[in-house]
């Protein structure tokens, strides 16, 4: 559970202050706390819906966006942690629609903790100006390892917490439920994998007639390869 | 006298610009992350400490971008000040235009490249061959992704100091242009190749309640995808609890 959370703080530091390098996406991440659980198959199955629906959430501008560094790790935590718990192959689909809908909750709720994080950074913009026009260089370095230091504590004292609160509230639910949250699973994983897909069609369509006919003919041409190459 | 910026120092510049949005805020933006990114050389080229926290101060000033290509931008800063510092070009309001549509232009063409093409491209790539559960995906996807986001964080501000301001006029433009363009035809065919393979993973048919809910899923992210409000995450919480709710009742 410590491995889940240290990665919880590298994710959040990973989705905007340092570096971009896409570490954060929710199926690096559940793909390393595969590995760490030693459950490759319940970690990418919620890391897979995470990831197509993450991918079209964009952070251009100033936009603030849904936080879905932290929240894959919460969902992909929980639905590990859950898991863990119940050896039945039903009440580990539970546990997987379990991860992915608190996914989507800790990347939604996660959203006004960013906004506090970058209203922090104003005043923190204003102090290392004045400190600078004062005569103290250094300000600049130590604003930034102050920013990091907070992203990285939020990062892990958020996790921590839906964590908690997720095993708390969502063990037993699991436990009663899980023929009814493996049937719900069975329902929403395609419905959550064609809506996210659909997005990133449309991102990449741009209304053009050309591009729409390639999607078209490598819809059909897999298939029928897929088809075809069975024996 | 002043001196010239160095290789030394355009590659402590692009090690910095990793922790260009570490202070991102409403007020500046990545304005704090841009002087400090700035500073090896301008305490290169302002010899005197006065001078150079005052020219520190102004960057500290609003600025945004696309922030991958902000490299770009700030190697075409540090040519300026380089220039200004032998008292030679633009004062602090020409630089700071000169700042403002730079990041302008990088971000219209940054945020197509990198935001809409190269990452859901990359995380279509990764989703796909994570679909058949190897942990392959997340290596494709950072793979994919970070050959070409690492090369222009490391190598933009060396290209942006020699380009000067017409850096985004010339063949790093249309380069760029290219990739956006090749991305958006390699990845339409992504999808469609996902989505085959969603319903028929490895050449056994799903059950048809999974292909009428995928293809209800795609109609209804098409519908959802003309329109800002609400988000896919919304919608997919909206999905989610419909299910829930369809299981309780049944």
């Amino acid at each position: 559970m410590l491995g889940t959370l240290l990665l919880g703080g590298v994710a959040a530091l990973d989705a905007a202050p340092v570096a971009q390098t896409l570490l954060s996406q929710p199926l690096v991440t559940a793909t390393l706390l595969g590995a760490l659980w030693g459950d490759w198959h319940v970690a990418l199955e919620i890391g897979v819906v995470l990831q197509i629906l993450a991918a079209s959430t964009l952070p251009v501008g100033a936009r603030t966006p849904e936080d879905y560094a932290t929240g894959a790790v919460v969902g992909v935590g929980l639905g590990l942690a859950l898991a863990s718990r119940e050896p039945f192959a039903m009440a580990r689909e539970s546990a997987v629609l379990v991860g992915v809908l608190a996914g989507l909750v800790a990347a939604t709720l996660g959203v006004p903790l960013l906004k506090w994080q970058r209203r922090r950074n104003e005043g923190l913009a204003r102090w290392c100006e004045a400190e600078v026009r004062a005569g103290r260089e250094g300000a600049l370095g130590e604003a930034h390892a102050a920013a990091v230091a907070l992203a990285f504590a939020v990062g892990v004292g958020y996790c921590a917490v839906c964590l908690g609160l997720g095993l708390w509230a969502l063990d037993p639910l699991v436990t009663r439920h899980s023929l009814r949250l493996s049937r719900a699973w069975t329902l929403a994983q395609p419905l959550w994998l064609g809506l996210g897909l659909a997005q990133l069609l449309s991102a990449f369509l741009q209304r053009r007639l050309a591009r729409a006919a390639v999607f078209g003919a490598a819809l059909i041409g897999a298939w029928i390869a897929l088809m075809v190459g069975t024996p | 006298m002043s001196g010239r910026v160095t290789r030394g120092d355009l590659r402590r510049m692009a090690a910095r610009t990793f922790l260009l949005q570490a202070t991102f805020n409403y007020e500046r933006q990545q304005g704090l992350g841009w002087a400090w990114a700035l500073q090896p050389a301008l305490e290169r080229l302002y010899p005197d400490p006065a001078e150079r926290r005052e020219r520190l101060a102004e960057h500290t000033a609003y600025f945004n971008t696309q922030p991958t290509l902000a490299s770009l931008a700030l190697g075409v800063a540090a040519g300026l000040e380089e220039r200004r510092a032998a008292g030679e070009g633009l004062d602090a309001v020409g630089t700071s235009r000169v700042k403002s549509v730079l990041g302008s232009a990088l971000a219209a063409l940054g945020d197509r490249l990198f935001w809409f093409t190269l990452r859901p491209f990359a995380a279509c790539l990764g989703a796909l061959l994570a679909l058949s559960g190897s942990w392959v995906g997340a290596l494709a996807l950072w793979l994919c992704y970070n050959v070409v986001h690492l090369r222009v964080r490391c190598s933009g501000v060396g290209w942006g100091y020699r380009a000067g301001p017409e850096v985004m006029s010339g063949a790093v433009r249309r380069r760029f242009e290219r990739l956006t363009a090749v991305l958006g035809v390699l990845g339409a065919a992504l999808v469609g190749v996902t989505i085959a393979f969603l319903l028929a993973p490895g050449g056994s048919p799903q059950p048809l309640v999974f292909q009428v809910a995928l293809a209800a899923g795609l109609g209804l992210g098409l519908v959802a995808a003309q329109r800002p409000r609400p988000s896919p995450t919304e919608w997919a919480l909206g999905v989610g609890a419909l299910c829930l709710a369809a299981t309780w009742l049944r």
